[in-house]
């Protein structure tokens, strides 16, 4: 799968992965708010980080799980899928 | 040495006959046969064939989805449970670290355990979830509904056969008189999954018979095991006084406690330690013997635990043994391991609401000297219930429980 990683992909990942609801919306226009403020917590993230690196055939790790932020982590992917090919 | 009763003021429960208290108790009055065959994917073509089932079970009308994924199924039993009994207590607003939870369990997150060990080996490291560490783990339900709640209280699991189910109510009981202001207490199980069903069948007491209405028949002449279910039961527990004093309504006392260790695989020596758990659990209640006006029995179905129970009644309540009521509803939804004697301490609460003793579902005749409620629902006006339960591994445990005031 290619990119770009969007933040619609992103909500649908953290709805089907951890069961949160999250506006994509807002976690673009608020690149300022963390994955809590979303009720994501950390096992959460690597639920969802675990699910991209399958999605993405891409060995994520722990700079993924360490994004405080969707917008982080959109930026982190992003970069990753384009430096990959 | 008698002790302060604690309230119960909220009862939850989940159950193959029934996913709410209500519907739970109109099925445990009329006494109908929940056991069925298993039909599960992977688990029709094993040995254990009957079960009792929770069927059509949906906790997303309760329960949010996050704690759902992260979460096996006797975690979602106890979550709705626990939402139940909360709902029906109706606390106020207390304090951050008032409330507690403690649970037990034998079986843990089996189903959720083994999808992910089938990741692990099927599709490598990469495809097992986070939430494999802790949706397994016997504890996880305590932590899910402390964390759902928010209840920072004491917490506490207890592993310890399914006579945890009472020794989880009675640890909450101990947390109220040292100071807690509520406990969420109790257990649900969901054993009817591939692997978990594996790890049943070295039980040499596991009925294998294929026949629902002859499966699990405690005390009767054709006992030949019992039947294992899913469910449980969740309670909220309160300090009598300051339950009243809230309005609350007391819906039933927790009295007393008695907890003893016999071994495994030797029933006819459970019969000296579930007797001595009676007698300890009376005097913590300040009981006599005649006080006690039905009893709730383990009820194994196997013919040389059966016998050694209704000894342990005899010893323990003398001659008032052959006169008190002895019933056991489990018989007609199966044994749900821990959570089996919550949801006969539910049972027992409710019989005292109701002026009524349920009766023990397919057995029509007790081949033992007791006096079993069977065939239908007897009227009386029981005001205290001995509730018993031993484990496989030897725990054995009676709880007392007295009438609360009620509804209203």
């Amino acid at each position: 799968m290619n990119g770009p990683f969007t933040y619609s992909e992103l909500a649908d990942l953290m709805k089907a992965s951890a069961g949160i609801s999250a506006d994509p919306m807002e976690m673009e226009i608020r690149p300022e708010a963390e994955f809590g403020e979303f009720g994501l917590d950390s096992l959460g993230l690597i639920a969802v980080v675990s699910e991209l690196e399958q999605r993405y055939g891409l060995p994520l790790g722990q700079d993924a799980e360490a994004c405080k932020s969707p917008a982080q982590l959109v930026e982190f992917v992003n970069a990753q899928i384009t430096s990959g090919v | 040495m008698s002790v302060a009763p604690v309230a119960i003021t909220g009862i939850g429960v989940v159950a193959p006959n029934g996913h709410s208290t209500d519907v739970y108790w109109k099925a445990t009055r009329e006494g109908t046969l929940h056991l069925e065959r298993i039909s599960r994917e992977g688990c029709a073509d094993m040995p254990l064939a009957v079960a009792g089932l929770v069927q059509d079970f949906d906790p997303r009308l309760t329960v949010e989805e996050k704690f759902l994924v992260q979460t096996d199924r006797f975690t979602h039993f106890a979550l709705a449970a626990a939402d139940q009994a909360l709902s029906d207590a109706a606390l106020p607003d207390l304090p951050e670290f008032a409330v507690g939870v403690a649970t037990a369990s034998g079986s843990g997150g089996g189903e959720f355990g083994q999808r992910e060990l089938q990741n692990l080996w099927g599709r490598g490291p990469g495809f097992v979830g986070p939430y494999q560490s802790i949706a397994w783990f016997y504890a996880a339900s305590t932590g899910q509904v402390s964390i759902r709640g928010g209840f920072k209280g004491p917490c506490a699991v207890l592993a310890d056969d399914e006579a945890g189910g009472l020794d989880a109510i009675a640890h909450g009981a101990r947390s109220i008189r040292r100071g807690a202001t509520a406990m969420v207490v109790g257990a649900a199980e969901a054993p009817i999954a591939p692997y978990s069903m594996v790890c049943q069948l070295g039980y040499r007491e596991l009925s294998l018979a294929a026949d629902p209405a002859r499966a699990y028949l405690p005390f009767d002449s054709e006992a030949c095991g019992f039947a294992p279910a899913e469910g449980g039961a969740m309670l909220v527990l309160e300090n009598a006084e300051a339950a009243r004093a809230r309005g609350a309504a007391v819906r039933g006392l927790v009295a007393g406690h008695g907890q003893t260790f016999t071994g495994t695989r030797s029933w006819a020596e459970s019969r000296h330690g579930l007797a001595a758990a009676i007698r300890i659990a009376l005097s913590e209640a300040g009981a006599a013997p005649e006080e006690v006006d039905v009893v709730f029995a383990d009820a194994l179905a196997v013919p040389e635990a059966d016998h050694a129970e209704v000894l342990a009644i005899a010893d323990a309540l003398g001659p008032h043994a052959g006169a008190v009521p002895v019933t056991a509803p489990k018989s007609g939804i199966g044994r749900a391991y821990c959570g089996g004697p919550v949801l006969d301490v539910a049972s027992a609460v409710l019989a005292m609401e109701h002026g009524v003793v349920p009766p023990t579902p397919g057995v029509f005749a007790a081949s033992h000297d007791i006096d079993l409620v069977t065939g239908g629902a007897r009227r009386a006006e029981p005001r205290t219930a001995l509730v018993l339960s031993r484990g496989l591994m030897g725990c054995n445990s009676a709880l007392v429980i007295r009438r609360g005031e009620g509804r209203g």
